[in-house]
């Protein structure tokens, strides 16, 4: 197990390198001038090339490298160009909108995909199995943009039950800015319940034919308990990653949804980024998301030796 | 005697008590009062706007970073921390700003000529507008604790119109804070910054010991009051949100509204429409490639049709005028030089001079982007008017940053697209100066530019600007399409509210 362990963080490292790299890379080959965005229309020539030099821009790629590679190792993901405070700050600063957001929208998309995934794959090829199965498809088809438009539409501007977009202002609690996650949250949730919905039944399915299953109904055991105590509990692990998976992408991913909303989370400050080419927010961004990724995927791992004893690493 | 004394006692308390409440009265109508939250069209890159250009930071920060002078309403410079109009040295050379006295700085400072001569400086040193005038400039000094005096190696008309202006503007700041890059933002506005949370908020609270000019508001200029309590900006950059915020109440102003959002714009908004708020243009690059030719331009420019262009771009006539003067009616710049060469779409002509410029079914590229667009509309159109003369064209489109970063290479396009809102003085339009790209530099034209840099009489500028103008046609190194509108909605609730190219919240009301 601690063999395990140390393997997979080893890798981990590896992982993080590698991303660090070829994000490195990328930003700096693809077109576009952080100094003349943060200039604006008008600078001159002169004035970009003065900037650029102020931002360390016009020194050696290998140069620029070694010193990024160096603040990592100290745990320093350097400093905006545009916001003017550290890029962890940044970062820190949208943890918790994105934290919550994933965390209410994978709720959302479990309760939603859960039930409806076990009872499909229980009355398979039934009425309900069948809506289902639609359902899953109008949910994994559906722009989020789209939804998202139309959730605003009826839910706060036609009922004025929830605000429009943002997250608060200066006085908010955090309850009023948890009111503000519940319509991007919805809008996520139903969209990311298609993938989980769909494994979960088809995992269901697996696992319904098992012999276990048919000695535990003979021996008299009530149905409810033969789905949720066995079936289910063993159906667990390829739908628990589908889950992880689900709220890794939700991390960065819900790009659309924050947009429409004008939410201030990691999505957004990496899209803002990458148009004004602020490069030491996209490395320390994805860097980051790329670490929360492999832990996810690590706790992920540690929780099949809790479902499933039978699990060896 | 006792009761007496009790009955006096109970009457002085009660006369004290109403004064004392008349007096809270008083004080609750004079103490700024609600919050406005405004809906932008992004954050800003930075909130130094000695930094960075773009409307949105002006907007965002003329509320709390004042510059010596500004503009009325008929887009005249006036005084706001100069105590007057600078005066002129007969040789134009000595400018002498004499400065309001008892001006606090947000951090309780008042405010000096040690700290404009600093702020100063450093606008001339970082501004892209201060290094307009930074090589005429010999020095900058302080007379006295109120005085200030500029000496140039030459007179520079525009000066005043610079040291007005909120984009590249030369704000004055507590010397010491000056720093670089600023991180205290420190005016003497009628708003101070109270916090920043960048994608969330700017909040700015009222600044009580706020000193207003005497008299009525005028335009930028004249009285400023701070009647509200708060003014939130907040970056909505999904322009559809923006709507719909709008509309259910959450914002009491949003900027920049698609036009086709008009008549959505009921219930708990209004619509505002802000005429001949800008007008969008072609920059030709006159330095390589196929558009050196000045024949060459001139069949580009006869093509044009701003009628289905501007149609194109921005979908009603209420939304656009075309018109080829580079000034709009009201202000003091606007000519017809030159017109004639406006708005001709006429492909016959278009021919005939690509042909007598030799032209060799070279690509026109034309380097636009979505960022607006209106552009790429535009720029679909152009395509196609290009297409309609026999010439080749390639339509090139990126995103801004991109483009940015193109447009300063003249080996990579042929036109670009962009826009302006009408600025105060025509030496700060942006493709005037050689440097710009498009790098328009001929003898004629640079004759005129200097001399209207130089000249100070309003009335002889405004003639040297006629011949500017007929050069431009005469020369076609940009076109000017047409002018557009903006639209912005506002609350009902919202009161004294002024339209203007960079909406301010100073003045204004908000009904409870």
């Amino acid at each position: 197990m601690a063999s395990y362990v140390l393997k997979r963080f080893t890798g981990m490292i590896v992982v993080l390198f590698v991303v660090a790299t070829i994000v490195f890379v990328i930003v700096r080959i693809a077109p576009g001038d952080p100094a003349a965005v943060m200039l604006g229309p008008d600078a001159t020539p002169s004035d970009i090339a003065a900037l650029r030099d102020r931002l360390g821009l016009n020194q050696p790629l290998l140069v620029q490298f070694g010193v990024y590679l160096g603040q990592i190792l100290t745990g320093d993901l350097g400093d905006s160009i545009f916001l003017n405070m550290p890029v962890l700050t940044a970062l820190g600063q949208r943890a918790e909108p994105t934290f919550f957001l994933t965390l209410f929208s994978i709720l959302i998309a479990t309760v939603i995909a859960l039930p409806i995934g076990i009872l499909s794959a229980y009355h398979r090829g039934s009425l309900f199995d069948q809506a289902s199965t639609t359902l899953a498809m109008f949910a994994a088809s559906v722009p989020s943009f789209w939804l998202a438009l139309i959730l605003i539409q009826v839910f706060a501007v036609r009922l004025g039950w929830f605000p429009v977009a943002g997250y608060g202002g200066p006085d908010t609690t955090l309850l009023e800015r948890l009111h503000h996650l519940v319509l991007p949250a919805v809008t996520l949730g139903v969209v990311s319940s298609a993938l989980i919905l769909r494994f979960t039944r088809a995992s269901m399915l697996d696992v319904l034919d098992d012999d276990y299953i048919r000695t535990a109904r003979s021996k008299g055991m009530a149905e409810t308990p033969v789905i949720l105590k066995h079936a289910f509990k063993n159906a667990l692990i390829p739908i628990l990653t589908v889950i992880g998976i689900t709220a890794a992408l939700l991390i960065s991913g819900a790009i659309v949804t924050e947009t429409v909303f004008g939410l201030p989370g990691v999505g957004n400050l990496v899209v803002s980024a990458v148009m004004r080419r602020d490069y030491p927010v996209i490395q320390g961004a994805l860097l980051v998301v790329a670490a929360l990724y492999v832990l996810i995927n690590f706790a992920i791992d540690m929780l099949y030796l809790v479902i499933d004893p039978r699990v060896r690493f | 005697m006792l009761k007496t004394l009790a009955r006096s006692c109970l009457a002085a308390t009660m006369a004290f008590g109403g004064l004392a409440a008349s007096s809270m009265a008083v004080m609750a109508q004079d103490k700024p009062g609600g919050i406005i939250t405004v809906a932008t069209i992004g954050e800003p890159n930075t909130l130094d706007p000695m930094a960075a250009t773009g409307d949105l930071l002006g907007m965002v920060t003329q509320h709390f970073l004042e510059t010596l002078y500004t503009f009325d309403k008929e887009w005249n410079v006036t005084p706001l921390l100069a105590a007057d109009m600078p005066e002129i040295s007969d040789d134009g050379k000595i400018v002498t700003i004499v400065l309001r006295e008892g001006i606090k700085f947000h951090n309780g400072k008042t405010m000096t000529s040690d700290d404009v001569v600093a702020s100063l400086e450093r606008w001339l040193k970082i501004a892209s507008r201060g290094q307009l005038v930074a090589d005429k400039v010999e020095k900058v000094e302080a007379v006295d604790i109120n005085t200030v005096k500029i000496s140039l190696s030459a007179p520079f008309g525009p000066l005043p119109a610079l040291l007005a202006f909120n984009n590249s503007a030369a704000v004055i700041l507590p010397k010491e804070t000056l720093a670089e890059p600023l991180t205290e933002f420190i005016g003497t506005g009628p708003f101070m910054l109270k916090e920043r949370r960048p994608d969330q908020y700017i909040q700015l609270v009222s600044f009580p010991d706020y000193k207003p000019l005497n008299g009525d508001a005028d335009g930028f200029g004249g009285r400023r009051e701070a009647l509200l309590e708060e003014v939130r900006f907040v970056p909505v950059p999904d322009a559809n949100t923006r709507v719909e915020g709008a509309v259910a109440g959450q914002y009491d102003f949003a900027e920049l509204l698609p036009v086709e959002s008009y008549d959505r714009l009921t219930g708990q908004t209004e619509p505002m429409l802000t005429e001949s708020f800008g007008w969008p243009m072609f920059i030709m690059n006159t330095k390589q490639g196929v558009m050196t030719d000045q024949d060459m331009r001139k069949a580009v420019q006869s093509l044009q049709n701003s009628d289905d262009l501007m149609l194109a771009a921005f979908g009603e006539e209420r939304f656009f005028k075309v018109d080829g003067a580079m000034y709009p009616e009201g202000y003091v710049w606007r000519n017809e030089a030159g017109v004639e060469a406006y708005n001709q779409g006429d492909v016959e002509q278009a021919e005939s001079l690509a042909e007598k410029a030799g032209y060799d079914g070279e690509p026109i590229r034309i380097l636009t982007s979505r960022q607006y667009e209106f552009h790429y509309k535009m720029a679909q159109v152009l395509d196609a008017y290009l297409k309609s003369a026999g010439l080749k064209s390639q339509l090139d489109v990126v995103d801004w940053a991109t483009l940015v970063q193109r447009r300063a290479d003249p080996a990579l396009w042929d036109i670009f697209i962009t826009h302006s809102p009408f600025l105060p003085d025509p030496a700060l339009i942006a493709p005037l100066p050689a440097s710009y790209p498009g790098w328009w530099s001929t003898p004629e034209k640079e004759k005129l530019l200097t001399a209207l840099n130089t000249e100070t009489d309003l009335e002889k500028r405004q003639a040297i600007w006629s011949d500017i103008q007929g050069l431009i046609y005469e020369q076609a190194p940009f076109y000017k399409v047409g002018d557009f509108a903006a639209l912005a909605a506002k609350s009902p609730k919202v009161e004294g509210f002024e339209a203007s190219p960079w909406p301010y919240f100073w003045n204004v009301s908000i009904k409870q």
